[in-house]
């Protein structure tokens, strides 16, 4: 059985579904160029497209195909050379780095392909640290919080270990616990299953799918092949371009994936 | 700062506990030199003044026919007069050996009940002495080889030899230590000084000023003015002493101790700033990927450099927290033997607040500042660089050190990986290099030091070809008594070089000199110098030496042209020599060491002036063999000699007492140096072992990968001792270079605190050739416990390392 196919549909969940109407990631005409030795690389080309709130959306290519690029300049980690990226209704390009980190704690979860779980602080202090940074949460509830997310993700015995002892799925899942601590609309993840075990990223993978039938919104970079069955978006890029129509996998009322050349 | 970064922070710090520690000691080790340093400083500088304060030293001392107590009671009535006392100094001789004899100054104290001026205290037996005994100061015990209630045979000038009981002991503030000056100090009583064979007549008068008594000028104008009303009065006026007021005798000697200990306090400072930055730049180098995560997760800019911050501000803390109470310790300790070196009694050793302050600020604000820079350039990296950062970026390669680095492929593959990764991060490579490289140049400029004082010692010594002065207490027949001490057995050479207690005149009726009672320190001697003789050959810094024409014609010493400010080859001078005052012209200026302020005049010149035509009271002489028990025999035939022929010797310095009394002056100073120097070698390489600890952490990924494709564990070793041997190597030869600069200041500042001269620059081979062992050793044992860390991992663990 497919685990995936339980998702429930995104219209059952209450309190996103008024952001369906308008996007709550839209880009408009981005592109990025690096510096290298040998000269300019354009690592995305005059991209523009609309997530809406609650779509699963995976983003697949080659490697140096410019997934990891678009994923960052949602999250605000990396800024555009040219172009507009608007993130749940902020300007994300234009907002000042002073500001961007709170911001991105407030609204971004995001996760790792090699977890990046901090190495001297447990499980569940690692959950913390986000609601301490961002204080989403009175001090009191954090810790509950970050118990009760580890639940979540099935992990909550090992929540007063260092990431050091735990397997590579159970640290995955931690950091998912962790993108969750202050509760964003958006998940981001790079490759979080690229660095685990097919029975393992299956799992971290039903999970995702389980945020995004929450509401949330889920995009994903994937080199998952399967991955199609349970988004219910994907974007295909090559050289730093969407190569492919945007496939919309439906799954209850969604509104489509709007995307293309600028 | 949020409670989960402070929880970050202490496990990171406890985490990393051997370079936490590493960081901390080496921080500690300078905040521990600082410390003692002001430690000591502040207790001296407290006790000597109140030691010497409390001495209540004369403002001045006049010397007259006689004092007695009706000219005591005028002197006292006049106005500008605090009080007056009477004294006499007598310089004597004590037999220490059969057939040796050391000066003795005899301090004649008519009343020990009422000392109110130069006062010094009872330290054992008896008080008062009573008559024909002494009392000793305490530090002459070991070096007139005797104890409490034993006989010295003491000679006066006019006097038999006398066998005298030490029947107490003094403790006088006021005098440098006896070991240092090679000279016994006695105390006894006019009725003593009679048996002995002198007249009780005391002839100094010694004065304290109700105001001004620490402002030399007044005390001068005053002092003069009491002359010449005193040679109004019928007084003959003989000589006026004044000491630089409220100074020891040796404060200039501590204050260079002191500077001395401060400058390499400071530098050390300096040293672990360097390091500090080297080993925060590593740290933050190590978790770039972890702040690329927390900024993913909310953290701001500032929190992360408050991070940072708080981490060094709490290794500083712990540094100061372990160099407090060491080096509270260490500097009471210190200031314990520079007070047995200056002879004074420290009655308490507690510390003021601004020590602890000082040590603080220094402790904890120079590693905040240095730390600042990298850390919020850390602080400032984006996310995605952060995340991304790999160790090495693209545009690190291809300088002209990677091209020729790149060359290199006839050499040992481990060796090439390790100098390659020595020159991949220049930045750390820079600071570890300038921390090795100022720790080596200053270990280098100690000893370099260390060996210029023993060669500028040497050379002074070099320059005098005599072996003996036998001073007498009258001038005698020089034809005489050269014939006799030349028809001695074993004496090759004897020349009459007279001498006379001198001072430079300025226009005033009256000359002052700036001697203390000891009659050593600050003393100015005019010497008859025969110009043909061979027996001193100074060196020249400007002008020439005497001519035999030279009748007005003198040469100064550097330190008697240092009395005469301004002083320059053709100017004239006059000078006061025993109350006679004549005119000479400045032909040379000679650099001397070992020797008082000295202006050499011909003999000829000098029987002129002085009035002693064909006499002398100096001989010196030259033996035919440095055997010490032949030279022994030797000197004792001619005191015997001398005394058959009622010739009354006034001392014999040989050249053993000049070198142990000089010896005495410089040894602190060269133990303080060699100190400083191992402190600093100590500092290098604590940096480096941090610095090599850190690369390697940082290369936990690099190792795995080499282990995969066939290194041995050994290999992974060996380009790791490698590494750090390279770096040692490198930064060796920045010391040879940046010691040179370095050992030309420290040999100029101290040279002139100590003795008014600049040390020679000298390159010490050992001092080199120590630190290259040292450096190399010390490299291979820093670097010998990280190598052995690299070579335990597996190769699953590097390879999940993040």
């Amino acid at each position: 059985m497919n685990p995936f196919r339980t998702a429930p549909p995104l219209t059952q969940l209450g309190s996103l579904t008024g952001l369906a109407v308008a996007p709550l990631i839209s880009m408009r005409a981005v592109s990025k160029a690096y510096q290298t030795p040998s000269g300019p690389f354009p690592a995305l080309r005059t991209i523009s497209l609309d997530l809406p709130a609650g779509a699963f959306v995976a983003i697949v290519g080659k490697s140096g195909s410019g997934k990891s690029t678009l994923i960052n300049m949602m999250a605000g980690i990396d800024r555009p050379t040219s172009g507009e990226v608007l993130v749940a209704g902020t300007a994300v390009h234009a907002l000042p780095e002073s500001q961007l980190s709170i911001w991105r704690g407030r609204t971004i979860g995001v996760v790792f392909q090699f977890f990046q779980l901090l190495p001297t602080l447990t499980i569940a202090e690692n959950i913390v640290l986000p609601m301490d940074l961002c204080r989403t949460y009175p001090a009191a509830e954090r810790r509950p919080r970050a118990i009760a997310l580890l639940e979540r993700v099935g992990i909550s015995e090992q929540a007063d270990k260092l990431p050091a002892a735990l397997s590579g799925g159970q640290q995955q899942r931690a950091a998912i616990a962790r993108a969750l601590a202050n509760d964003p609309p958006i998940i981001l993840a790079d490759e979080p299953t690229g660095n685990l075990d097919s029975h393992t990223a299956d799992a971290v993978l039903q999970l995702f799918a389980d945020l995004a039938a929450e509401g949330r919104t889920v995009v994903m970079v994937t080199h998952e092949r399967e991955i199609t069955n349970i988004v219910t978006h994907s974007i295909t890029l090559a050289d730093g371009a969407i190569v492919l129509p945007a496939t919309e996998r439906m799954v209850g009322q969604q509104e489509p994936v709007e995307v293309g050349h600028g | 700062m949020v409670r989960m970064l402070w929880v970050k922070l202490i496990r990171d710090l406890w985490q990393a506990r051997g370079r936490t520690a590493t960081m901390i000691l080496a921080i500690a080790v300078s905040l521990f030199g600082i410390g003692a340093v002001l430690s000591a400083y502040s207790i001296l500088s407290r006790e000597v003044s109140r030691n010497y304060r409390e001495t209540n030293p004369a403002a001045a001392t006049i010397e007259l026919d006689s004092v007695d107590n009706l000219l005591l009671a005028n002197v006292r009535a006049r106005p500008e007069i605090a009080d007056a006392q009477a004294r006499r100094s007598v310089l004597a001789r004590v037999q220490v050996g059969p057939d040796e004899w050391l000066p003795l100054l005899l301090f004649v104290v008519p009343d020990f009940a009422d000392l109110r001026i130069n006062r010094f205290w009872p330290d054992a037996g008896a008080w008062p002495p009573p008559t024909g005994t002494l009392l000793l100061e305490r530090t002459a015990l070991p070096v007139l080889n005797t104890q409490l209630e034993a006989y010295l045979l003491i000679k006066t000038p006019n006097g038999m030899p006398q066998r005298v009981r030490v029947a107490g002991l003094a403790h006088d503030p006021g005098l440098a230590p006896a070991w240092q000056e090679r000279t016994g100090y006695g105390y006894i009583t006019p009725a003593t000084l009679a048996a002995l064979g002198e007249q009780p007549v005391l002839d100094q008068l010694k004065i304290i000023l109700r105001d001004q008594q620490h402002d030399l000028a007044s005390v001068d104008l005053h002092a003069r003015n009491l002359a010449t009303w005193l040679t109004a009065k019928g007084e003959h006026v003989h000589e006026i002493e004044v000491p630089p007021p409220g100074r020891h005798p040796h404060q200039g000697q501590m204050e260079a101790i002191m500077l001395l200990l401060f400058i390499f306090g400071m530098l050390s400072l300096g040293l672990s700033a360097i390091l500090v930055a080297t080993m925060v730049s590593g740290m933050l180098a190590q978790q770039i990927r972890q702040i690329g995560v927390l900024k993913a997760v909310g953290a701001s800019t500032s929190h992360i450099a408050w991070l940072y911050l708080s981490l060094v501000a709490i290794v500083a803390l712990a540094a100061w927290l372990l160099a407090l109470p060491l080096s509270g310790i260490a500097g009471q300790r210190f200031a314990a033997v520079v007070a047995d070196m200056l002879n004074i009694t420290i009655d308490s050793t507690s510390l003021p607040w601004w020590v602890y302050a000082i040590q603080g600020a220094a402790g904890l604000a120079v590693p905040l500042l240095v730390a600042l820079g990298p850390i919020l350039r850390g602080a400032q990296v984006s996310v995605r660089e952060a995340i991304s950062d790999y160790g090495v970026r693209p545009e690190q390669i291809n300088r002209w050190s990677d091209r020729w680095l790149a060359g290199l492929r006839w050499l040992d593959r481990s060796l090439l990986l390790a100098l390659r990764n020595t020159f991949r991060r220049r930045g750390r490579l820079l600071l570890t290099l300038s921390l090795l490289a100022a720790g080596g140049a200053m270990f280098l400029a100690s000893l370099n030091v260390a060996v210029a004082w023993q060669q500028a010692i040497a050379d002074g010594m070099n320059a005098r070809h005599f072996d003996a002065e036998i001073r007498l207490n009258h001038a005698e027949p020089t034809d005489r008594v050269l014939t006799q001490i030349r028809g001695i057995p074993g004496v090759s050479a004897a020349e009459a070089w007279s001498y006379a207690e001198a001072g430079p005149l300025r226009a005033e009726a009256f000359e002052i000199v700036r001697t203390y009672p000891d009659g050593g320190h600050g003393s100015f001697l005019l010497r008859a110098t025969p110009p043909t003789s061979r027996l001193l050959q100074l060196s020249l810094l400007s002008g020439r030496w005497l001519a035999e024409r030279d009748s007005d014609g003198v040469v100064l010493n550097h330190l008697a042209a240092a009395q005469i400010a301004g002083v320059k080859v053709g100017d004239r001078v006059q000078i006061n020599a025993d109350g006679h005052v004549a005119a000479w012209h400045v032909v040379g200026i000679v650099r001397e060491i070992g020797s008082p302020a000295t202006a050499y005049v011909t003999d000829s010149a000098f029987a002129s002036a002085q009035d002693l035509v064909g006499r002398t009271n100096a001989v010196r002489v030259v033996f035919t063999s440095q055997d010490p028990l032949h030279r022994g025999a030797i000197m004792r035939a001619i005191e015997q000699t001398l005394a058959d022929s009622q010739v009354s010797v006034a001392s014999v310095i040989s050249d053993t007492e000049l070198r142990l009394a000089i010896d005495g002056h410089v040894v602190i100073l060269i133990v303080v140096l060699l100190l400083m120097a191992l402190l600093m070698a100590s500092v290098g390489l604590l940096g480096l072992t941090a610095t090599i600890s850190t690369s390697v952490v940082e290369r936990t990924r690099e190792f795995g990968v080499l282990q995969t494709i066939g290194a041995t564990p050994g290999l992974v070793r060996q380009i790791v001792v490698s590494e750090g041997l390279v770096i040692a190597l490198l930064s060796w030869v920045l010391a040879l270079v940046l010691a040179l600069p370095l050992s030309l200041l420290l040999g100029t500042v101290l040279g002139n605190l100590a003795f008014q001269i600049t040390l020679p620059l000298v390159y010490s081979p050992q001092a080199v050739a120590v630190w290259l062992v040292l450096v190399l050793a010390g490299a291979a044992l820093a670097s010998a416990l990280p190598a052995w860390q690299a070579s335990k991992l597996t190769v699953r663990e590097t390879l999940a390392y993040t």
